[in-house]
């Protein structure tokens, strides 16, 4: 039970990975003829130097957390949401058309309205690996992979077709939400709406289902020993695919929430691959609901302070994805190496014993 | 209408397409096999494509040679495999996770880099050396199959050859059976001497190499001398899938890498009657429905099995 307690060897784990990550960003800043301080410096500015810049990475702190949390309760029952992006994205561009269709309605019936539709959208595309999953036994790693790719295509031809909006200068849109629809902005001019009060809502019942309930425990044994859970009389299957439709749920929510609070409109930019970065922070998170938290704050001012990197001081944004991968990679290698430490120690600790006994031939591997 | 649609699926543009699509597929799938053979779940083929794509042009444009291109990438393949091969083999790490911080990170620092060096319209305004298109003699002058075999670029030729060499390693030498067997039965790989470790390296180092010529096809070779910010567009996943397909049999992958490259050809050439956004998808849907039809034909074949051993012991 170390989730519960505060687990400081993880805690000092993530924080040396994150400082050789920023080191090792400032050697490749520096060799490529950037000053590592004045880009740092850049990036810090970029995230917290007016309450706009706070509001945008507050509103990406939002989707990093919710995309993790979508993740961390599939891998708590042992399957993989990897398919979260497309997910994320039919969701929104549903949303943003049934926005359109209910133009006329009040914004009490119309909102509601499309994020169930997000929702009902998001959970139906994460049923279809689910469903594969559970009765075939089909990997749903590259299942959902292939199938992000394929909402890509699905929203790109709604988006140019038949949902495409009436101005011919957007290319690839649906049409305007009216500004009645709009979610309320907590920071004016920025991407933070009234969205992320229902995010944290959301963030809390994943967490205290995960930990506190028995439903909670009962999804945490599936993924953990699903044959002893099947024996102990829980439907597995039924408990993983829920859980995936739920996942699915979450990310579709998530585009809604995109549009509806930040662009008003689907196009691409609604997500650029914003659930993988998700995926990364549940990963460095362990899965665990409250370091997802945490960590996508973390990762949310990187990415907002390199975009004002990018800006500020010429630097390609993407050294936030390179940073954020040096972190896994980082804390990777120490849980390795420390459980090869651990290993030697055991094989030492048998060797000793095998010779007090003095038998031969009882290796362990 | 219909007789215009059936020619223009059935021309030999629709073939020579398939094989040009297939490359780099069946290229990722020959790495992928090596490591699906010593038992680690390789998914971060993607990531090694992107930046074995990225190194070769890199590698095409400073040294001016193609071929010079071709050999960093592959020796960059080392690397990456070697790197691979540390966390999932030494340090006993997630591959699920590895994997795909291996694909941010190559999406990552080939952005990052690709800017640096050439700037943000990537290396459309540079001249980097490309591989010429083989013409072969004789066959190009067959009517049909001459347009589908002849003029493709010289990966498409290397890589039939690297199919039946892949498939002599992988079944016909000592090596090949141990890197088979250190990932189905590592305990008795051990038994006979061999460090079924030392063989999940090869394996990964292997899959490194040929995932780097397969990047090095997609920036010379399929595109003449460009690298586009993720271009590998999932292939290192669709290599995987063929893998799994193909049991991890190399002639097999390379005829589901074909499979992958007609639908995908399919697509293309049925632009001008359905939209490219929906032909786009039937190469992604098409891999899916091939997993499915493996998996549910493995299950079937086993369950057929267990029932004969199941009459040969009633009576």
């Amino acid at each position: 039970m170390k989730k519960q307690r505060f687990d400081y060897g993880y805690i000092l784990t993530l924080l040396i990975s994150l400082v050789v990550a920023l080191l090792i960003g400032a050697g490749i800043l520096a060799l490529t003829g950037h000053n590592p301080l004045v880009a740092y410096r850049a990036l810090l500015g970029g995230a917290f130097s007016n309450a706009r810049h706070i509001g945008d990475m507050l509103e990406y702190a939002m989707v990093l957390c919710l995309c993790g949390l979508a993740c961390d309760i599939g891998s708590r029952v042992g399957i993989f949401n990897v398919g979260g992006e497309g997910q994320l994205l039919l969701g929104a561009i549903f949303a943003a058309q049934i926005g359109v269709w209910l133009k006329a309605l009040s914004p009490w019936l119309a909102i509601p309205a499309a994020a169930l539709g997000a929702m009902i959208v998001g959970g139906f595309y994460a049923w279809i690996p689910g469903v594969l999953k559970v009765k075939l036994k089909v990997n749903e790693v590259i299942t959902t992979i292939m199938l992000n790719t394929v909402a890509v295509f699905l929203c790109q031809f709604l988006a140019k077709g038949p949902w495409k909006n009436t101005n011919k200068n957007i290319v690839a849109g649906t049409g305007n939400l009216p500004g009645s629809f709009w979610l309320k902005k907590l920071v004016p001019g920025s991407n933070l709406s009234t969205a992320i009060i229902a995010a944290a809502v959301i963030t809390f019942l994943v967490w205290y289902i995960l930990q506190k309930t028995s439903k909670g425990y009962e999804m945490r044994l599936t993924g953990d020993n699903p044959r002893f859970a099947k024996y102990a009389g829980m439907k597995t299957e039924r408990i993983v695919l829920i859980t995936m439709v739920i996942s699915g749920m979450m990310c579709g929510l998530v585009g809604m929430f995109r549009v509806y609070g930040a662009e008003h409109i689907y196009k691409s930019t609604v997500s650029n691959e914003y659930y993988f970065e998700g995926l990364m922070v549940a990963m460095i998170a362990q899965y665990a609901p409250l370091p997802t938290i945490v960590i996508s704050l973390i990762f949310a001012i990187l990415k907002i302070g390199a975009m004002g990197m990018e800006t500020a001081a010429g630097v390609p944004k993407q050294l936030y994805l390179i940073i954020q991968t040096i972190v896994i990679f980082c804390m990777a290698a120490e849980t390795g190496i420390r459980a090869a430490i651990a290993r030697n120690r055991e094989r030492r600790a048998a060797k000793q014993d095998v010779k007090a006994r003095k038998e031969g031939g009882n290796e362990h591997a | 209408m219909h007789n215009n649609i059936w020619s223009t699926i059935f021309d030999p543009g629709t073939f020579s397409q398939m094989l040009r699509s297939a490359t780099p597929v069946a290229l990722a799938a020959l790495g992928g096999l090596m490591t699906e053979h010593a038992g680690i779940m390789n998914i971060g083929m993607d990531g090694m494509i992107l930046m074995g794509a990225f190194v070769a042009a890199v590698g095409s444009y400073f040294c001016a040679s193609a071929a010079m291109g071709i050999l960093a990438a592959m020796l960059f393949g080392i690397l990456i495999g070697l790197f691979f091969a540390l966390f999932t083999v030494k340090l006993k790490s997630d591959e699920f996770i590895i994997g795909c911080a291996l694909n941010t990170f190559a999406l990552g620092v080939t952005a990052f880099l690709s800017r640096e060096i050439f700037g943000l319209s990537g290396t459309s305004g540079y001249a980097v050396p490309s591989l010429p298109n083989v013409t072969i003699p004789l066959i190009d002058r067959i009517p049909f199959v001459g347009k589908v075999l002849s003029g493709h670029s010289i990966f498409v030729y290397v890589t039939w050859l690297l199919v039946f060499l892949m498939w002599l390693f992988v079944y016909r030498t000592p090596m090949g059976l141990w890197i088979r067997a250190s990932g189905e039965s590592p305990e008795t790989l051990r038994t006979v001497g061999k460090n079924p470790e030392r063989m999940k390296w090869i394996a990964s180092i292997l899959c490194g190499v040929f995932c780097g010529l397969a990047g090095a096809h997609l920036s010379l070779g399929y595109l003449n001398g460009s690298f586009v910010e993720g271009m590998s567009a999932s292939r290192g996943y669709i290599a995987f899938a063929c893998v799994i397909f193909a049991a991890a049999n190399p002639p097999r992958a390379y005829i589901a890498a074909l499979m992958f490259g007609f639908f995908d050809a399919l697509g293309l050439r049925l632009q001008s009657y359905v939209s490219s956004d929906l032909t786009g998808t039937i190469p992604y849907l098409i891999t899916i429905i091939m997993m499915v039809y493996v998996v549910v034909s493995r299950q079937k074949r086993r369950e057929r099995l267990a029932k004969q051993q199941l009459q040969r012991l009633e009576p």
